[in-house]
């Protein structure tokens, strides 16, 4: 039976009446039209799902939304501020960390919930936060160097 | 009157000799145009549209590797409220069957073609996963239910999985169409001297039978379709297809409609790899949105992509001889293949085909022939994938080569350069080679990678790891002309700032293409990349695109660019010339800039021409543009030189690959950073290929039992060697401001490569692809068990 709560998107509170078992993805694309939240294995495999919620990496594939509900949620589409690209996708621009595109949103929110808590990490570490979070195009050499020039930026006081 | 078609002129050999310290625009590192769109989540892909009143489609999917449809009772999914259209075998009759390669036109060697096998919904089941019906309902769920109460009764038929079984007498037929299940038995098309006689007088053969395996594209997006009916009765549909027209044309042969009834639309598509170069969501979406008369969308799951999808071909056995005279001149191949082809034909054939001709690129062999058998089995369907059979060939040759160099006590790199062939010999495709720098590829490579001095050094003990060092070449292919059609088209159109609008139709799979053209456009106009917007994705709009395959989108589409600019650059010069009172020929443009030189006084900008031709009252008004047809006849291989260090643990079998370097000649790299992403991504999916992905069908039950990324392996970040990547960066004679291919040349080079390395790791040769931790332990225990 769907009941209606409240969802805290990209800073902006949504009323959605909600059935028991849907999941947050299907809020986000269906119920919001937020289709940066990319579906792509369904399972919880390949990270192209991944939003911030209270600041952490979830897949949307598999939370279930009502678990969710008033908590703070980021998608991509809530990360330039103003027109303003966050450092990491100005990074992943001008690295030319994008190829195909499609698992860009999850591995960019990934990433910034790695250097929101780690704001000098190793190459390692930035391979390591993102192992989850797979890419067919680029080989990750360009992500990873993206995350690593944004993080660099961050510190210097970039938004 | 009709334009030729352009297939020499002024533009082919004017990049020979290099002047790229001239270039302005060509060779930046550019930033893609989409990035943005992409970085913020804005960028749509075809299953981010949404269309007021849209249903969902879904499909049902056979759970036997080989059965008849019976019947299809709908009567309880019919009355399932929110079920707004149900196909089966038995209603979709009305429509045409097809090849899902699409391929079907007349190729210069080595042709055939597949016959329309294949229906929106087939009766008969012809392997596990096979697509038997399918459902249009409200919304996703109701959709999943109707099919979950879709009642079918199947007959159940004996099946064969394996390639050299169907050959056999009695073997379970697949297809009435493959009588002995040999769907295609086909020859290399470019046979030359009598290769029997040169293997019997060779001082060496080398040979091996060898296998590879059915790669699977694992593109992050699946296959999706949005299709409906508008107003006036034509049918829009956005495709993934990377041959946009050629899947227009396909839609229309299949639901016997005008092309110009057809408004195919290409929004970006998360990876391709070759997958969307055949038909894919699109029958079945468009299927149900004409009987459902509403819009469609139809997203596959991943399982649906794992078993609906064509992926790589793999070959059971690539039965392979090399003759070699004592000092290292290769002076024979032999080649016998039987490939795997699953249910339907669709792309799979020309695998062999292709794979035997590009292998055929790099080295010069005087006597060769090759045959192939590609054969039906009741698996899901194989087709292209980045390769395209060259993958397959590479395998064998590049661990041949390897195995002569060793046996004649010749250097690795010193045998291959022995061989590699020269300008003004005969290419891969009987055409003549126009460049190549392996030579320069092979030492580049060694240099970064330290080739000879971490072959000189005794090995350490470092107990079960056991250390090697491996090389392998390739070339590959740049278009496939004259096997495939190569007719590309861009028009260029001046606006009143100087700008330009840039029509072209790649397919925007993630190639980086757009910011290519954006170059090739924006320095034969002498304006800036950001200057050039790309009009694509819409077949209403461009002009006839084969598309974007064989890696030759840079190279076919990126010449239509450049040859599109050049005129619409002579229109405005002209103008340009009356506005300064100079004769055009004196005329120089740079950085949005007109001048004559020497004439500091007389200078305009493109803005400044480009208004006053648009706004001029009286009779004179134009607007500047260019239009090309361009069919390359021509094709100039791309060359690449890998080299790998493995670590093969002894007990666990397991194989790590720390450090990779490719170097690679791909002529003028119009955006360094582009390239660079091609090879680190080729990479990727070369390692994969080489070690840890395995599509696997049940031997007992025909089942796939690997439909995601639980199963199926594909490496993530920290399964990644570090990597280098070496630009030779020398101009091809043709390539539009001398660039040739690099899509598929990153990974056609690696699994032999790792092979090579691991044989100096462990002195054991894996002939079969993937290099499983189990294979490598068994390979192992049988060469302590030969050696004792």
């Amino acid at each position: 039976m769907k009941t209606v709560a409240t969802f805290v998107v990209n800073g902006h509170p949504h009323e959605i009446a909600v059935e028991p078992h849907q999941l947050l993805i299907e809020v986000l694309r269906d119920h919001l039209g937020l289709t940066g939240t990319k579906h792509s294995c369904g399972v919880g495999n390949c990270g192209a799902c991944t939003v911030l919620v209270d600041g952490i990496p979830k897949l949307a594939c598999l939370t279930v939304a009502r678990e969710v509900r008033d908590k703070p949620i980021l998608t991509i589409e809530g990360l330039a501020k103003d027109g303003v690209l966050h450092p990491l996708q100005q990074a992943f621009v001008d690295y030319g960390a994008i190829q195909c595109g499609y698992c860009t949103p999850g591995m960019i929110l990934t990433a910034k919930a790695l250097l929101d808590g780690n704001p000098d990490p190793t190459e390692h570490e930035v391979r390591e936060a993102l192992a989850g979070n797979i890419c067919r195009c680029t080989g990750y050499v360009k992500i990873v160097e993206a995350v690593l020039a944004a993080a660099e930026v961050m510190r210097k006081g970039g938004n | 009157m009709t334009e030729p078609i352009v297939h020499t002129d002024q533009f082919t050999g004017r990049s020979a000799g290099g002047d790229s310290a001239g270039f302005s625009v060509v060779g930046t590192r550019i930033r893609q145009p989409d990035g943005p769109a992409k970085a913020t989540g804005e960028a749509k892909f075809a299953g981010d549209i949404s269309l007021p009143g849209m249903l969902i489609g879904k499909i049902l999917r056979s759970p036997y590797a080989h059965a008849v449809v019976k019947s299809i009772d709908t009567s309880r999914a019919e009355a399932l409220p929110g079920v707004m259209a149900i196909l089966t075998p038995d209603n979709v009759a009305e429509w045409d069957t097809f090849d899902r390669g699409m391929k079907d036109m007349p190729l210069v060697a080595g042709g055939y073609r597949v016959p329309p096998e294949e229906a929106v919904v087939n009766k008969v089941a012809r392997h596990f996963g096979d697509a038997i019906a399918a459902v249009a309902a409200v919304d996703e769920h109701t959709a999943e239910e109707a099919i979950e109460l879709l009642d079918v009764e199947y007959e159940i038929l004996p099946f064969v999985l394996d390639a050299e079984e169907a050959m056999q007498p009695g073997a379970p037929q697949v297809s009435e169409l493959a009588p002995g299940n040999v769907g295609k038995h086909l020859f290399y098309p470019y046979p030359e001297g009598d290769v029997d006689k040169a293997l019997a007088e060779a001082d060496l053969v080398v040979s091996g039978v060898f296998s590879t395996h059915k790669q699977d594209h694992c593109t992050q997006e699946t296959a999706a379709c949005v299709a409906y009916v508008d107003a006036s009765g034509r049918l829009n549909v956005w495709s993934q297809c990377q041959l946009a027209h050629l899947g227009r044309r396909e839609l229309a042969h299949i639901f016997r409609i005008p092309v110009s009834r057809i408004k195919l639309m290409t929004p970006f598509v998360g990876g391709s790899f070759g997958q969307r170069g055949s038909v894919c969501a699109e029958p079945i979406a468009v299927a149900l949105a004409l009987r459902s008369k509403r819009p469609v969308r139809l997203v596959f799951s991943r399982e649906d992509n794992f078993l609906g999808l064509e992926s790589r071909t793999g070959f059971k056995s690539i039965d392979i001889k090399l003759g070699f005279a004592s000092d290292g001149t290769l002076t024979a191949i032999k080649t016998s293949m039987i490939g795997s082809l699953g249910g339907y034909m669709g792309c799979g054939p020309m695998s062999s085909v292709i794979g035997m001709t590009l292998s055929m690129g790099h080295y010069r062999c005087p006597n060769r022939f090759g045959e192939a058998q590609m054969v039906m089995t009741n698996t899901p369907v194989s087709g292209a994938m980045r390769g395209f059979g060259n993958d397959a060939m590479m395998f064998c040759i590049e661990q041949l080569m390897d195995d002569a160099a060793r046996r004649l006590g010749i250097d690795p790199i010193e045998i291959r350069l022995k061989n590699a062939k020269q300008p003004g010999e005969t290419a891969s495709m009987g055409l003549e080679l126009e460049s190549t720098y392996i030579e320069d590829c092979m030492r580049a490579g060694a240099e970064a990678f330290g080739w000879y001095e971490k072959r000189a050094q005794p090995k350490k003990d470092e107990g079960p790891i056991k250390r090697g060092y491996g090389m392998a070449t390739m070339s590959h292919c740049t278009g496939a002309a004259p096997l495939y059609l190569e007719h590309s088209n861009a028009m260029v159109k001046f606006n009143e700032d100087g700008s330009v609008d840039l029509t072209v139709h790649p397919a925007p799979v993630g190639t980086h293409i757009w910011g290519a053209l954006s170059q090739i456009c924006a320095e034969e106009l002498g304006i800036r990349a950001e200057d050039v917007n790309i009009v694509t994705g819409d077949t209403d709009v461009t002009l006839f695109e084969y598309g974007s395959d064989a890696s030759r989108s840079t190279y076919a589409i990126g010449g239509a660019t450049l040859r599109a600019a050049h005129k619409a650059k002579e229109q405005m010069l002209a103008h340009a010339a009356e506005m300064l009172e100079v004769p055009a020929e004196q005329l120089m443009v740079r950085d949005r800039v007109i001048s004559v030189e020497g004439r500091p006084d007389k200078t305009v900008t493109v803005g400044e021409v480009c208004y006053d031709a648009i706004y001029a009252f009286g009779g004179h008004a134009t607007n500047f543009a260019g239009k090309q047809s361009f069919e390359p006849v021509w094709n100039s291989p791309t060359y690449g030189a890998y080299f790998a260090e493995v670590e093969v643990n002894t007990e666990t079998g397991r194989v790590r690959v720390p450090r990779f370097v490719t170097a690679i000649d791909c002529g003028k790299a119009i955006n360094p950073m582009a390239v660079e992403g091609q090879l680190e991504g080729g990479l990727q999916q070369g390692l994969g290929y080489a070690l840890t992905e395995n599509f696997i069908v049940n031997p007992k039950t025909g089942v796939v039992e690997t439909d995601n990324y639980d199963s199926y392996k594909v490496p993530g970040t920290l399964d990644m060697p570090d990597s280098t990547v070496i630009i030779v960066d020398k101009p091809d004679p043709k390539g539009p401001f001398g660039a040739k291919g690099v899509g598929e040349p990153g990974m056609v080079g690696i699994p032999p490569c790792i092979a090579n390395a691991i044989y100096d790791a462990i002195g054991v040769r894996l002939q079969d692809l993937p290099m499983t931790p189990e294979r490598v332990l068994e390979a192992l225990e049988l060469a302590g068990r030969e050696s004792a």
